[in-house]
This record gives C-alpha cells, sequence and structure tokens, in this order.
C-alpha cells in the first residue's frame, strides 16, 4: 500500500476530484488539528496566505464532499468527513478499481506493477537486513581478537 | 440398553461438550492477548508450549469433563428403563456440538490428506541424500523455488530443494537443517495437527487464530533457538541463511501439516533481528526441577481424577444433565 500511497494526488481516478497543493496541505491540517474555522487555517500555515484565498479553498472542499462544516458565531467551523485512512484506503480503492475496469492489459499492468514495487521493498529489506548481519560480524570478529 | 438411552447420553455428551468448550473458549478468547503477551516474556520453548497448552485447553478440558465425568455419572445414575423427553436447548447445544466437531475433523482430515499427497509428490521427484553430516536422510528435489521444509505428521522427512543447497554455504546449510531438526524433535507437524482437531469456539468461528499465529512465531524462534545452540555465530550463521533463502524468490506456499523455514515470510525481518540480538537463554530448568514439576502435574492429575470419582461429584453432575435435558 505504500506503492499506491506514493502516487500524486492529481493521479486519482476520475470519479474522485483530484486535490491541489494548498488543498492537500489543509486537508492534512484539518485531519491533524481537527475542526478549525477559516481563521486558524490561515494562522496554522507555513506560508502567508490571504484569508479569502484560504476560504475559497476551504469552500471548494466541502463542495467537493471532503468537508462538513457548521455555523458558529458568523463563522464555518470545518471538519474533515472521512479520517485519513478511510480518504486514502478510499482513494486508492477507486484507483484500482478504475485501473481494472480498463481494458485487460491495463489490469495486468497493474498487477505487475504492483508485484515489482512489493519486490522492490523485499530487497530493500533484505539488504538491510544484509548489512545488518555483515555489522554483526565485524563486531563479533572486533570482538574475538586479542 | 436402549436406543434412546444411549441417544439421550449422546446428545447430553455433544451438548454439554460443547457447552463447557464455550464458556472454556470465552474465558480463552479474554485472556488469549495477556498470554501472547506473557509468552513474549518467556523462553520460547517455554512460550510455545504454553501457547499450545492454552490453545488446547478448551476442548481437551472439555472432552476431559465429559468422558470422565459426566457419562460416567449419566450411566452410573440415570435409570436404564426412563424415557425422559430432550429439550429443544438440549437438542440445539448437541447439534452445535456435532457441528463443530464434524467441521474439525474435516478440517484436520482434509490437511492430513493434502500433508500425504505433498510427501508422495515429494517421493516421486526427490532423491535421498544425506547432508551436512546430518545422521538422517534428507530429500532433494530439483525444484526451481526455494523449498526447505519438513514434511509428515508422525515420521517427518526434511525436504530440500537443490537451488538452496547450492545457494547456501556449508555452514549455513548446517544451521538450516539444524532448524528444521529442531521443529522434528519437537514434532511441530503433529502439533499443527492437534490444533487443527481441537475444536473452535462456534462452528463457523474458531476464535483462537491470535493465539495460533502466535504459538506458530514462538515454535520457529524456539527452533532458531535451537539451531543456534547457545553460540552467537551459529546464530548470526542461520541469520544469514535466512535471507539467502528470502533473495532466491518465493516458494509455493505449504499444505498446512508441512513446516517450512520460511513459511512466515513477515516475520522475517523479526526473526533475524531476534538472531542479531543473541542472548545465550538462561539456564534450562535441571533435572530435579524437571521431575518435581512433572511430579506436581501427575499429582494433580490424581487429584482430579479422585475427585471426579466422589460419588458427590457424580450426583451433582447427573443434576446438571437433568437440568441439561429439560
Amino acid at each position: 500500500m505504500r506503492f499506491l500511497k506514493s502516487i500524486p494526488v492529481e493521479q486519482t481516478s476520475p470519479s474522485q476530484p483530484p486535490l491541489g497543493h494548498l488543498e492537500a496541505t489543509v486537508m492534512d491540517l484539518l485531519w491533524e488539528r481537527g475542526e478549525s474555522n477559516v481563521h486558524d487555517v490561515v494562522q496554522r500555515l507555513h506560508r502567508p496566505l490571504a484569508y479569502t484565498t484560504v476560504m475559497t479553498t476551504l469552500d471548494r472542499l466541502f463542495k467537493k464532499g471532503l468537508l462538513d462544516r457548521r455555523k458558529s458565531a458568523r463563522a464555518f467551523l470545518y471538519s474533515p468527513r472521512w479520517s485519513r485512512m478511510e480518504w486514502e484506503q478510499k482513494r486508492a480503492g477507486e484507483f484500482v478499481a478504475g485501473f481494472l475496469a480498463g481494458p485487460q492489459p491495463a489490469g495486468e499492468l497493474l498487477i505487475s506493477c504492483l508485484v515489482d514495487a512489493v519486490g522492490q521493498q523485499d530487497e530493500a529489506l533484505l539488504d538491510e537486513l544484509e548489512k545488518k548481519i555483515r555489522l554483526k560480524r565485524k563486531e563479533l570478529y572486533q570482538r574475538r581478537k586479542p | 440398553m436402549t436406543g434412546s438411552y444411549l441417544f439421550r447420553l449422546l446428545c447430553l455428551s455433544m451438548a454439554s461438550f460443547f457447552l463447557v468448550d464455550l464458556a472454556l473458549g470465552a474465558v480463552l478468547f479474554l485472556l488469549a492477548p495477556g498470554a501472547i503477551r506473557l509468552s513474549e516474556r518467556l523462553r520460547p520453548q517455554l512460550a510455545a508450549r504454553l501457547l499450545l497448552l492454552l490453545r488446547l485447553a478448551p476442548a481437551g478440558l472439555s472432552l476431559l469433563m465429559v468422558a470422565g465425568l459426566l457419562a460416567p455419572s449419566y450411566l452410573w445414575l440415570e435409570p436404564r428403563a426412563a424415557t425422559e423427553p430432550i429439550g429443544w436447548v438440549c437438542l440445539a447445544a448437541a447439534a452445535l456440538g456435532v457441528a463443530v466437531w464434524s467441521l474439525s475433523i474435516t478440517r484436520a482430515l482434509r490437511a492430513a490428506g493434502r500433508s500425504l499427497r505433498h510427501i508422495r509428490h515429494c517421493q516421486r521427484t526427490a532423491r535421498k541424500t544425506w547432508l551436512g553430516g546430518e545422521a538422517a536422510p534428507v530429500w532433494l528435489m530439483e525444484d526451481p523455488a526455494p523449498l526447505v521444509m519438513l514434511a509428515g505428521v508422525l515420521r517427518s522427512r526434511l525436504v530440500i530443494s537443490r537451488k538452496v543447497v547450492s545457494a547456501l554455504s556449508a555452514e549455513q546449510l548446517a544451521a538450516v537443517l539444524r532448524h528444521e531438526r529442531a521443529h522434528s524433535r519437537s514434532r511441530d507437524n503433529f502439533k499443527r495437527l492437534l490444533v487443527l482437531l481441537a475444536p473452535g469456539v462456534l462452528p463457523f468461528f474458531r476464535g483462537f487464530s491470535r493465539l495460533e499465529q502466535a504459538w506458530a512465531r514462538v515454535a520457529e524462534w524456539a527452533a532458531d533457538d535451537f539451531a543456534a545452540a547457545g553460540d552467537s555465530h551459529r546464530s548470526l550463521t542461520l541469520a544469514a541463511a535466512l535471507v539467502r533463502v528470502a533473495r532466491l524468490g518465493a516458494a509455493p506456499p505449504p499444505p498446512v501439516l508441512v513446516t517450512s523455514l520460511m513459511a512466515n515470510g513477515i516475520d522475517l525481518s523479526a526473526r533475524v533481528d531476534r538472531l542479531l540480538h543473541f542472548v545465550p537463554a538462561a539456564a534450562k530448568p535441571g533435572r530435579i526441577a524437571r521431575l518435581l514439576s512433572g511430579g506436581a502435574g501427575v499429582l494433580m492429575g490424581a487429584c482430579v481424577i479422585a475427585l471426579m470419582a466422589q460419588p458427590v461429584t457424580l450426583r451433582a453432575a447427573h443434576e446438571f444433565l437433568e437440568a441439561l435435558i429439560r
């Protein structure tokens, strides 16, 4: 699943609206901090952005169905409709379903990519383990030397 | 002895087995996470024994209750001429008892059949040879997959593919063979069969998968420790052998009653880490300690049997059966 998570947000399936950079940052912030208003989000962003820009972004995310909102003292409070995991599962599921729904070679291509990615991860793990063994062997050898 | 008398005995035995097994299974289900945590702090060999004992305890104790207490009390105290109707609760529990036993026996027989077919396939395609100073023969297979496994429930045979033999150094091969011999010594394939035979809590809910996985994991660790034999160099050699075999690619999943060196690939990292951070095992309990613990076990067993044979216990058991049949 790490392979799927690394897919850029722009490459999500057509049924799931793609997220821009600012939208993804705002979603991250809301998943981290929970329910917030526009002012809170502006304060917590790492770069200075106009209040109206953030407001428009939050409104767009609400219209895409990613956020819920409720009114509190003349301001909207926004909260994520799904947890980060639910959202990522949804995205990965729709991506895979979209790919497998295509012509036969597309499905096979996806499976072969997944197998390759898992294989590469296995290779990396085995490299790491071999490195640990080499280090331990060296340590043992040095300990035995008078 | 009439047919209805025996039918009632059968119904009551199955129903009481199911109810006792269900109650003990529910207790074990709650205790399992704690037992798994405790097992992580014990020596793997001891942990494997504890987890297996716990897994088999509900079915074993239920069988003991039925065969050693409830059935004798029925045979002793139930009048032969009595024609008591069987209540629907008893019938339902008996049906569930039959279902859990049928499912577990079917599962065990199917697994045994697969294991037998696998052994026959090995017999046809492999040739017997002696490797790495091993006293017992090893079956060498010309298979493209990296196979290292112990097949056979009662008489185990070590099967290895030439690919593995060629890839490992003599020292690594000896470590791998010692690991498999450890499984053979502790009769792990037979224990797997017992686990399959032990009924679950409900017909389609075994409920002990975490406990079974934890047992399989510590059984691997125990075999690793046996192969390392308290020596850090051997431990390192086995770790290197595991990584080397993993590099050869994935082997097809073996039948349930076959122990494979790389059966649980996910655990490879944890196993290698354990072997690298090898700490010589604490001294095993001495002969006197083992004799004492064995003696205590026998004494406890004798006490239980004596208690079960008491007329008052048998009468209480019969009252339970009377309540169950209504």
